[in-house]
């Protein structure tokens, strides 16, 4: 089964949300437990882009690339991304993996690959 | 509401320090006490992000009082990440204002080294948010980058403009004893020679190294009081004559126009409303450039230049001390120094001394009106001061 990170859709207006509220954004007339969840699509454009020098003690890597991207629905992520030679403007598309492990826990998140 | 008045100020290095976080806390408070010509409070305020986390240390406040021997006078920490400072000062504010108290003691502190840098990035980078952003590894330097790659897309700032804003502060903190670095750069050795990359190499591409701030120990003071109390004192009358915060989306992703800040706009319009000023009537302003990109962002969207043209400004040496509009006097959190909870009474600390005319060799002539910009994490809580001086 293909692992999803899923958006958070208002039941009164429809409005979608990524990360979650607890209260609608735009209609403000929802509550908690008034949210859909919708998958989030894998495909979009990269948007801006970074590569961190100065990580945090729990990655063991000497850098990261990290970028915001516009998925097709026009929802915006924070993701890694695994692209040689990244251009604002690309297409990418993600996968959901393990994107960092520390002793006791196992985060998932967005990771983008070209295409 | 009542007016209110800065009446005290102290301030430590903001360096590494090798003594206890609530000495570093109360070492300024005393100062500023002595300054303002008082030895009673009716309440302090402790402005501090990382205590408990990094020092072992809760309940900070509690320490810091007793450490002044100003019990039984009430005291409480506040946290508001990097905007802790202007935070606080914003309760003294409020406090007094609503006529609860005459004299409030508000002082910032922060000693991040005494962890490693890593440890310390990774204390500060825990202001993102936990699902959608900090589980990548983002960190606030690559949330000001990918920023920064969207502002030279959109403005046409370039990787010198960026160099030009480390050069001045660093400049301006040559002039200030407690600033955190006394080195002087260049464009040369940052930017141009070959060496450049070795100098300053990236650490959030396009940021490089001399485009962040350091990480900082150090704590600032400043006291408030009534007009009754101030016009007893015999210093130059500043006020705090304006206050506005406000706050924005917590992921950078979900911003419409991710090159706007928001939070900036609306807590600068509100201090400027409230204090009855433009921001064209400002003589000295202190802006958050806990990233190069930021001082150019944070001084368009306050209202001193239009969008997309505060480079502009800095190229024609317009915020320069000397310039139509002197920004970061202190050497601002570049070069003076970022210890988070601290730096915002650290910018008002600059402000008071500013137009109190005892800034020594980085004063603004005749500077009337002061402004300050504190901005909590990457701009979702920002805090901004006006204060002018009478008499």
């Amino acid at each position: 089964m293909a692992l999803e990170i899923y958006a958070y859709k208002c039941r009164k207006c429809g409005q979608l949300h990524y990360p979650y509220r607890m209260v609608c954004k735009k209609c403000g007339k929802n509550d908690v437990f008034e949210f859909d969840t919708v998958p989030l699509p894998k495909n979009g454009k990269l948007l801006t882009f970074t590569t961190v020098h100065n990580l945090p003690p729990d990655f063991n890597v000497a850098k990261l690339t990290l970028g915001i991207v516009e998925l097709e629905n026009g929802m915006r992520v924070t993701g890694q991304l695994k692209a040689p030679s990244p251009k604002m403007g690309m297409r990418v598309t993600g996968k959901v993996e393990i994107v960092r492990e520390a002793e006791y826990s196992k985060n998932f998140g967005f990771v983008f690959y070209p295409g | 509401m009542r007016e209110v008045y800065a009446v005290g100020v102290g301030i430590t290095s903001f360096t590494r320090l090798e003594y206890p976080l609530s000495e570093i806390a109360a070492y300024p408070a005393m100062m500023a006490l002595k300054d303002a010509g008082l030895s009673k409070v009716d309440h302090v305020y402790v402005a501090n992000m990382a205590a408990a986390r990094l020092n072992h240390q809760s309940g900070l406040a509690s320490a810091v009082v007793d450490t002044l021997s100003l019990t039984p006078a009430g005291a409480e920490v506040i946290e508001n990440g990097p905007a802790s400072g202007a935070s606080a000062l914003k309760q003294g504010y409020m406090a007094i204002a609503s006529g609860l108290h005459d004299v409030v003691l508000v002082t910032g502190a922060e000693r991040l080294r005494e962890v490693n840098n890593l440890e310390a990035t990774d204390a500060v980078a825990t202001l993102s948010h936990p699902l959608a952003e900090y589980i990548y590894g983002v960190t606030l330097p690559s949330l000001a980058a990918m920023f920064t790659r969207l502002y030279m897309q959109k403005y046409g700032v370039t990787e010198r403009h960026l160099a030009m804003v480390a050069v001045k502060n660093h400049d301006n903190a040559l002039l200030n004893f407690y600033a955190h670095l006394h080195e002087k750069v260049t464009l040369e050795g940052i930017l141009d020679s070959p060496e450049a990359m070795t100098n300053n190499p990236y650490v959030a591409e396009p940021l490089r190294f001399f485009d962040c701030c350091p990480v900082s120990d150090g704590g600032a003071c400043v006291i408030l009081a009534s007009a009754e109390v101030a016009k007893k004192l015999k210093k130059p009358l500043v006020r705090l004559a304006g206050v506005g915060q406000a706050t924005d989306s917590h992921c950078v992703h979900e911003r419409a126009e991710p090159t706007d800040l928001l939070a900036v706009r609306g807590a600068a319009a509100q201090a400027f409303k409230m204090a009855g000023v433009t921001p064209s009537d400002v003589n000295v302003a202190e802006l958050h450039d806990a990233f190069t990109i930021l001082e150019i962002a944070e001084s368009e969207e306050v209202g001193f230049f239009k969008k997309g043209q505060g480079h502009l400004a800095l190229e024609r040496g317009e915020t320069r001390i000397g310039g139509k509009l002197p920004i970061n006097t202190s050497g601002g959190l570049k070069a003076k120094g970022h210890p988070v909870g601290a730096t915002g009474v650290g910018q008002a600390h600059e402000i008071i001394l500013q137009l109190r005319g005892e800034a020594e060799k980085r004063q603004v002539k005749d500077a009337k009106i002061g402004f300050t910009c504190n901005f909590g994490g990457f701009g979702n809580n920002v805090v901004c001061l006006v204060f002018k001086r009478e008499n």
